[in-house]
């Protein structure tokens, strides 16, 4: 398959015609995380017209977007930019292209859930901290929190996490039947 | 009376504890009741569809199926901008694709049509029935209290799947607050993003949205900015040490609509918890409260 091919592919999954962008920059200009992207939105959507996938595939835009839909909300073309993104985003991670802290913080949330059954965001820090090395970011937060029993040594978990993290091994092997197909 | 099947999401078990008391308190004195989805799990924000469209789906497609099961005849209603997103475009996505409806209950393991609407705290707070069971269980006002309303991005968008009318200026959570004396300010941020889970795996990018928000809440005069979801309320509020250091001037206390709404209805200080916040909310909203009785004096 070509560049374009897989291109079409993605557009057609995510429901967007890469055509109809006419390059207004709309979308960067209102994009929240724009300043941090190395491609803003206006870029990924033409680099999806002239079938540059590699750079959209390589670029920090599709862990940066915050899916957010400013962008889309704004589109006086309706062109649904963070569908087009997410679907970017599952091609990469098929490609095996990550960006680390990204990586570091989705793979602490699942085992979170697995344990748990629900998210603790002081345990999910914490571990997301040792793994992507950032031992100090938000910890000056932690003594009130603590003093405060807002977070604790036992935290809240549901009865059904057999069956969930049966659903989470199913979704995952959804995902691999559909890279079969 | 008026029932939903409730989600309240991960958060009000510990970083928005306040929260959860508030909205307990605020939903009983309504006479709106609010039926906690049995064994209820994480809906999946904001990594699970980051990864996955499979899982991002079945996460929240678990709890409402859970919800459609015990009670068919109830709308669903979340009070976290996030879980809300995802219970809700779950529910659109099954509605309106049937390879997806297969996929979710295949994975799930339960039936689950999407027959039910998913809601927001706004949204059934601004109904005119809530709005005047709202004024009437209101027991004091406050005074000169200027606030600043944030709706975060997920409430409001995407609008095809919320149905939002207006995205740029909603005005659900300024009529509430009104209700209570305080004063919604005009501003630009009402429903910018506030990085969500970006505030840790991109912290050096994300930073700059938390502070622009409350930039813009103080050039506006607010004395204090209203949130509807506990994830934008402790990313608003969480940082705001680091806040002052790179902007200067003086932090502000972020407070949820229904936090403020209780304490309206009466509930003191203690009753919902309101020292866990990192910004002490207090001694503000005991100035405002002071400055509507010193008025009523006069």
């Amino acid at each position: 398959m070509t560049d374009h091919e897989i291109l079409q592919e993605l557009m057609d999954k995510a429901d967007v015609r890469r055509y109809d962008c006419y390059q207004c920059g709309k979308c960067s200009g209102g994009c929240p995380m724009a300043d941090g992207m190395d491609l803003k939105p206006r870029g990924i959507m033409r680099c999806a017209q002239i079938g540059s996938l590699d750079r959209i595939l390589k670029s920090n835009t599709i862990w940066l977007c915050s899916g957010c839909y400013a962008c889309a909300d704004r589109c006086p073309h309706d062109v649904n930019i963070p569908a087009f993104i997410e679907e970017a985003r599952y091609e990469a991670a098929r490609r095996g292209i990550t960006r680390r802290d990204s990586e570091v913080l989705n793979k602490v949330f699942v085992a979170n859930l697995k344990m748990f059954g629900k998210s603790h965001e002081m345990i999910l820090a914490g571990l997301y901290n040792a793994l992507a090395l950032k031992p100090t970011q938000d910890m000056a937060a932690l003594p009130h929190m603590a003093g405060k029993r807002m977070i604790g040594p036992a935290p809240h978990r549901i009865e059904g996490r057999d069956e969930l993290a049966k659903l989470i091994e199913r979704a995952e092997n959804w995902d691999k039947l559909e890279e079969y197909k | 009376m008026i029932r939903y099947s409730y989600f309240p999401g991960c958060a009000t078990e510990s970083t928005a504890k306040s929260t959860r008391l508030a909205n307990d308190f605020v939903f009983d004195r309504i006479g709106i009741d609010l039926v906690e989805i049995k064994d209820w799990n994480c809906c999946g924000a904001t990594s699970a569809h980051v990864l996955s469209e499979a899982l991002g789906l079945s996460l929240p497609a678990r709890s409402l199926a859970r919800a459609e099961a015990d009670h068919p005849d109830l709308d669903i209603v979340s009070g976290c901008a996030s879980c809300y997103a995802r219970l809700k475009l779950a529910n659109f996505k099954v509605r309106s694709d049937k390879g997806t409806r297969y996929m979710a209950e295949k994975v799930v393991g339960r039936p689950y049509e999407a027959k039910r609407e998913v809601y927001n705290f706004l949204d059934i707070l601004s109904s005119e029935e809530a709005l005047r069971g709202i004024e009437a269980a209101i027991l004091r006002k406050f005074a000169r209290l200027n606030v600043a309303c944030y709706y975060g991005c997920l409430n409001i968008r995407p609008a095809e799947v919320t149905g939002a009318k207006d995205r740029e200026n909603p005005l659900m959570m300024d009529e509430i607050a009104k209700l209570t004396g305080a004063v919604p300010v005009e501003w630009g941020f009402k429903t910018e993003c506030c990085g969500a889970a970006h505030q840790n795996d991109a912290a050096r990018e994300a930073r700059p949205l938390v502070w622009r928000i409350l930039d813009n809440a103080r050039e506006n005069g607010a004395d204090m900015v209203l949130t509807a979801c506990p994830m934008c309320n402790m990313n608003l509020e969480m940082r705001q040490g680091e806040y002052v250091k790179k902007r200067g001037g003086k932090t502000i206390p972020v407070l949820s609509i229904t936090e403020l709404l209780a304490i309206a209805m009466g509930a003191g200080g203690e009753r919902i918890a309101i020292d866990t916040h990192h910004v002490p909310v207090m001694r503000i909203v005991a100035k405002a409260l002071r400055g509507a009785e010193s008025e009523a004096a006069i």
